[in-house]
């Protein structure tokens, strides 16, 4: 057994901030109100591609009530992006001063002390455009004639990527069978329920504070400063409770840069809060992608090659785009062995709103292509799914090569315990079907694009003389717990009790510098932060434990639930408040502090550790209409050492829950480059009465690189579910669903050529 | 955002009817649930705005075996869908307001701003027209009564002017042999649907068809009431041929308008399919009432 | 066009603003009486982040005029608590872990309050409970174990303290 019986650690705590979420106490940007404060409305370009030619701000700013308009003569020009590391992947100006590049792109913004005035003199704002042509998807943003969107990026090729292995036309050569197939796979919206915004606030001694919603404060801290020509340390991020995140929030955005630009401007706080229209348009999605994707295998199902051609409307900046193009490449290998494995990822820029992370970050698409085929495969062979897939599994201590160390992997358990359990369905009726999917998923990402100094999680823990201990942590809870789980580790190692640990966090004036929460990286870097913080400041109480018990130099002091003890013979110990008031004396009055710190290192390309899973959908389709009815979604899970349990079944159930959206729900359908359904009665998100029994079992393993063996849950849960479907529709009907949602037209056409082909033979 | 309005409350219906009459400029409110919706989009900016949402006058439900139903204008979507007599007499309409938007909709939402809205993906019209209701309305002169499938006009346009007021819907009593249903297409089960039949059959003594009425929701510019469908079932023997006929007749004579969720060819096609076992289901329904 | 003086009861409160008759309840809870547990998270009355009960009756609080509530009584999130206890519903989510993000949880505790209410002591079956609560749109949880909670509350398991 990997998995030990903790005090704290998986046992059924209450998230820390429950009390104030399910008493209304909770305050997020949405809520702040500051005195004096201003409400700020962005004017956006109606055309998806123009050249700027004049902004008259005149009449705007003459109108009663109005204290204030900016446009991008008001900022330093800066283009700025998060892959702060390449320069020219740095595109983006908030607030353009020469082009416009994608329909809702902020042009102009206003500050008024009301809302509604603030939008009555968004009309006023003259802007004359020269209007561009304009191209929206990537195959046609390629071909030579396509009008250019960014100078100098010659046919729109924003970034390529390039992942290989083995000899891979030689692994080709040696297989049996040959499959190829084209996807289409499209975007989503990350559709927090907490729209983006920001309330800025420029104060006469230089400094800038902005509350907002964010899934790293550092990030926006550096990001904000590095726009605004101010140091970060004169920048100040305050989070207050975030509604929500999912890889959409860790950017810049309007919300912030406009209402910092205008409380430079006037030295007020300005609000700038986006209607649900706005998040929709003028926020950054999910990546689309077209993959073709070429396998070998032999006839026994043993894989030999993969070769895979990827091209993904990137929009019009490249935002997060430079990672999700990399991880959706190396995720398509998952979590098989390739002889031989070989990626061309290509971002095309096109003239749409841009594209970025979103949970999963390509994989869910990687996955939807690549275990669709095999399932294909499987039966072009007449072979069994789950044996293929246990067949060239990973294994622990297997190497990608030169990609990544296998550490823990529990995927052969994951498969038995979902073979077992389709099996034990027996016979499905008619038009009902089960479909499978496996993956793995990243445990946070080693690569530095962000080009930081410091390390990528730390944390400082200082223990009170009444035995409370204050954790200050940067990582950022955006309602998936890491304050918790914080709290569960520190309380752990130190052997308290929950409710004797505060944990600071979303701050940047009091918590130190963290990556913050995407790429599932906070349990397992954060993580080990507070542990070895924890373990330093341990390490200093129990000094003054050995001294005063004044036991054998052979035993051992541990603390567990307040009690210090001989870990030998339990019975003899010592209050652990006491023990603090006697170090405390013993320190000269300062309390006891520990510092800790986690930065991968040499360990691989991509992250330090994956979890791993396998994923049944169990559906029903109605032919006639092609209407969907999902009746369960049963997932097999190895993410290490769980931590907190009732996060993790959050994690599952709620990951569940989008990515079935993206399977068969939402979709965002552009015309002429604007988004025809940004509003939620036209984009469908589940709801309960649809949202379908989510049971998990958790497999037993242990990671040597996470804290207490834990690694990521949360992310990964999101790739399975669109193959998984895929699959359970195959299953059912003996069609290939290719295109993404899988919608009821898409299936009844399916159907049609499917019985077109039967009729033919 | 909302332009400013004047607000008027009224005590009575009388004193409602003149108000409106009064003002040229101005709109009724009661639940508001589509009014708002409108205002805030800035698609309508009336200078005046009655609140008939406490007229309890018009909040009634009273069922007579002979006479019908009778549903108040103000009575709210909650309380047909919680009504007993409803449930017993009319069970398609509790049905169709279980998937009606939401609970918090249809507890402040009425069914004569519904009806008065005239949108014809909206539940209510279908199952009313298929239950062969008629609606009254008036103004500060006098009342009409008009057969419900006549009452709407065009999208969103019904045959009231101005001044005049939703008052009563009456659903006549069922025929003993009778039954009805209705079914939305959509994603996600609560929402307007894409396209929707509503179908009712009556039986006469020996089972043959005496009447049957298919309407279909959001298959033009108002509910579709099908006549060469429902003139094709009258007076036979029913059975699943019949009904796949009448499904055909309905694809045709339906006028769907494409959007981003479906194309015309798969409304046409799903409207044929809901119109089918629609009428089979009110079918099984008539032969099973006493 | 002329602001009027308008009396809300709220948790039990009586309130006096002035304001537009144009404005929302929602922005007469949020703006006016400085109540801000109750969120809004659309414009198309379709989330369901800004539900209150109004005589018992849950309503979306942005598709209701506020003036049209006079002499009624409002319940926000705020007055599910009493003199610091939580109700059971607030309790049930604790337990089960029902929230996440917490911006959709307002509306939901008042969508499930008002379910809770309307039973009075029968036992709902999980299709009832998931209509209840079909109206509230939550990104985080995939609402599951908001059902669980809810249910838990049906079955009796949380007594008022």
């Amino acid at each position: 057994m990997s998995h030990k019986k903790y005090t704290v650690i998986n046992t059924p705590v209450h998230n820390i901030d429950g009390v104030a979420k399910v008493t209304g106490r909770a305050t997020y940007a949405f809520d702040v109100t500051l005195p004096g404060m201003l409400y700020g409305k962005i004017l956006r370009s109606p055309h998806p591609h123009a050249r700027v030619v004049s902004i008259d701000t005149s009449k705007a700013e003459q109108f009663p009530g109005v204290r204030g308009v900016v446009t991008g003569k008001d900022t330093l020009g800066i283009k700025q992006g998060i892959w702060r590391r390449y320069e020219e992947l740095c595109d983006e100006q908030i607030l353009p001063l020469e082009k416009v590049r994608y329909i809702g792109e902020p042009v102009a913004a206003v500050a008024a002390i009301t809302e509604e005035i603030a939008e009555k003199a968004l009309d006023l704002i003259e802007v004359e455009y020269e209007v561009l042509p304009a191209v929206y998807e990537p195959l046609e943003a390629i071909k030579k004639e396509a009008p250019t969107i960014h100078e100098g990026v010659e046919r729109n090729i924003n970034v390529t990527r390039h992942i290989e292995w083995g000899d891979v036309d030689d692994a080709f050569e040696d297989a049996d069978y040959i499959r190829e197939d084209w996807f289409k796979c499209s975007g989503q919206h990350h559709m927090c329920m907490e729209t983006r915004g920001a309330v800025s606030s420029f104060t006469p001694e230089g400094k800038l504070t902005c509350w907002t919603g964010t899934q790293s404060a550092y990030y926006h801290q550096g990001l904000l400063a590095g726009v605004l020509g101010l140091r970060e340390g004169d920048v100040r991020i305050i989070a207050p409770y975030t509604g929500g995140g999912f890889g959409g929030k860790f950017e810049l955005d309007a919300a912030q840069f406009c209402s910092a630009v205008l409380s430079m401007k006037l030295h007020k706080p300005v609000k700038i809060i986006f209607t649900r229209e706005e998040d929709f348009i003028a926020s950054k999605r999910r990546t689309p992608m077209f993959y073709y994707v070429r396998t070998g295998v032999k006839k026994d199902g043993t894989f030999c090659a993969r070769e895979s051609r990827m091209f993904s409307n990137g929009g019009a900046y490249t935002g997060m785009g430079a990672t999700a193009l990399y991880l959706t490449g190396f995720f398509h290998s998952f979590p098989y062995k390739w002889r031989g494995y070989r990626y061309d990822g290509y971002r095309v820029y096109t003239n749409t709103m841009p594209s970025t992370s979103m949970r999963g970050f390509g994989a869910p698409q990687a996955m939807f292509c690549s275990e669709q085929q095999i399932d294909w495969i499987c039966a072009d062979l007449g072979l069994d799914p789950f044996e293929v897939r246990r067949k060239n599994g990973h294994t622990e201590g297997y190497e990608v090569p030169g990609q990544a160390f296998i550490a823990s992997c529990g995927l052969e358990q994951c498969i038995n315990e979902i073979e077992n359990w389709v099996k034990s369905k027996g016979k499905l009726p008619a038009n009902r079907g089960i479909g499978i999917s496996s993956c793995g998923f990243m445990s946070g990402g080693i690569f530095n694009w962000f080009d930081t100094p410091y390390s990528f999680s730390s944390a400082v823990v200082t223990i009170n003389v009444d035995g409370t201990v204050e954790v200050h942590v940067g990582c950022q809870d955006i309602g998936q717990g890491s304050n918790t789980t914080m709290a569960i580790i520190a309380a752990e190692t130190l052997g308290v009790k929950m409710e004797d640990i505060k944990i600071h966090s979303g701050d940047t004036d009091h918590c130190p510098a963290d990556l913050g929460a995407w790429g599932s990286r906070q349990t397992l870097m954060t993580g080990n932060a507070v542990k070895m913080a924890c373990e330093d400041a341990k390490k200093q109480l129990l000094e003054f434990a050995y001294a005063e018990m004044g036991i054998n130099i052979v035993y051992d002091l541990d603390i567990k639930d307040r009690w210090v003890h001989i870990v030998a013979r339990p019975e003899r110990g010592m209050k652990y408040e006491d023990l603090v008031k006697k170090a405390l004396r013993g320190k000269d009055g300062q309390r006891i502090m520990g510092r800790g710190y986690y930065t991968p290192h040499r360990k691989g390309m991509i992250s330090p550790a994956y979890s791993y899973m396998m994923q049944a959908v169990d559906a029903e389709i109605d032919p006639e209409t092609g209407r969907i009815k999902i009746h369960e979604v049963m997932t097999a899970h190895d993410c290490g050492q769980p931590i907190n349990p009732l996060g993790l079944m959050g994690q599952l159930e709620g990951a569940a829950s989008m990515a079935l959206g993206y399977a068969y729900l939402e979709d965002m359908p552009f015309e002429d480059g604007k988004m025809m359904n940004p509003n939620l009665v036209d984009y469908k998100v589940i709801r309960a009465p649809e949202m379908p029994k989510t049971p998990i079992i958790e497999i037993d393993t242990y990671e040597p690189e996470g804290p207490y063996g834990a690694k990521e849950a949360g992310e990964g849960l999101t790739n399975p579910t669109a193959a998984a479907l895929g699959n359970a529709v195959f299953n059912a009907l003996g069609i290939q669903m290719k295109e993404l949602p899988i919608s009821p037209e898409r299936i009844r056409k399916a159907l049609a050529e499917k019985k077109a082909q039967e009729a033919q033979k | 955002m909302i332009n400013d309005f004047h607000y008027l409350k009224p005590a009575s219906v009388k004193e409602a009817l003149a108000m409106y009459a009064e003002h040229d400029d101005c709109k009724i409110i009661c639940g508001g649930q589509s009014l708002l919706i409108v205002l805030r989009q800035g698609m309508l900016a009336p200078e005046y705005l009655i609140d008939i949402k406490r007229l309890d006058e018009l909040k009634y439900i009273k069922f007579d075996d002979k006479d019908g139903l009778r549903l108040g204008a103000t009575t709210t979507h909650r309380e047909i869908e919680k009504s007993d007599v409803i449930a017993k007499k009319y069970p398609a309409l509790v049905a169709m307001e279980q998937k009606l938007a939401s609970i918090q909709t249809r507890n402040w939402g009425t069914i004569g701003g519904n009806l008065a809205h005239a949108d014809p993906a909206g539940d209510p019209g279908p199952v009313l027209i298929a239950l062969k209701a008629e609606i009254k309305f008036g103004n500060a002169k006098g009342e009409t009564t008009v057969p419900l499938d006549e009452f709407f006009v065009d999208y969103f346009e019904t045959k009231m002017e101005h001044g005049d007021l939703v008052l009563e819907v009456h659903v006549p009593a069922p025929d003993s042999k009778s039954g009805c249903a209705y079914q939305k297409f959509n994603l996600l089960d609560s929402e307007m649907g894409i396209v929707a039949a509503a179908a009712s059959v009556a039986l006469n003594a020996d089972g043959t068809c005496k009447d049957a009425r298919v309407v279909l929701g959001n298959a033009g510019p108002t509910p579709l009431r099908v006549t060469k469908a429902e003139d094709l079932l009258k007076g036979k023997k029913l059975n699943d041929k019949l009904f796949e006929e009448a499904g055909k007749i309905a694809s045709e004579e339906a006028q769907p308008v494409a959007d981003i969720h479906a194309s015309e060819e798969h409304r046409r096609h799903v409207l044929g399919v809901l119109t089918k076992r629609m009428l089979k289901k009110a079918f099984e329904q008539a032969q099973k009432a006493a | 066009m002329e602001k009027q003086v308008l009396r809300l009861k709220i948790n039990g409160d009586e309130y006096e603003i002035f304001i537009h008759p144009k404005t929302l309840l929602a922005e007469a809870i949020r703006d006016y009486v400085g109540l801000t547990g109750t969120k809004r998270g659309c414009d198309t009355v379709s989330c369901g982040a800004c539900t209150v009960t109004v005589n018992g009756m849950s309503v979306k609080s942005c598709s209701v005029l506020a003036v049209q509530c006079e002499g009624m009584d409002i319940t926000t999130v705020e007055g599910l608590e009493k003199n610091g206890k939580l109700s059971p519903i607030q309790r049930a989510f604790l337990d089960h872990g029902s929230y996440q993000c917490g911006f959709c949880t307002p509306g939901m505790l008042m969508s499930s309050t008002a379910f809770l209410d309307e039973l009075g002591g029968k036992k709902p079956s999980e299709e009832e409970i998931r209509e209840s609560i079909e109206g509230n749109i939550c990104r985080c949880t995939g609402y599951n174990s908001i059902v669980r909670a809810i249910d838990a509350v049906a079955q009796g398991n949380y007594k008022e303290e």
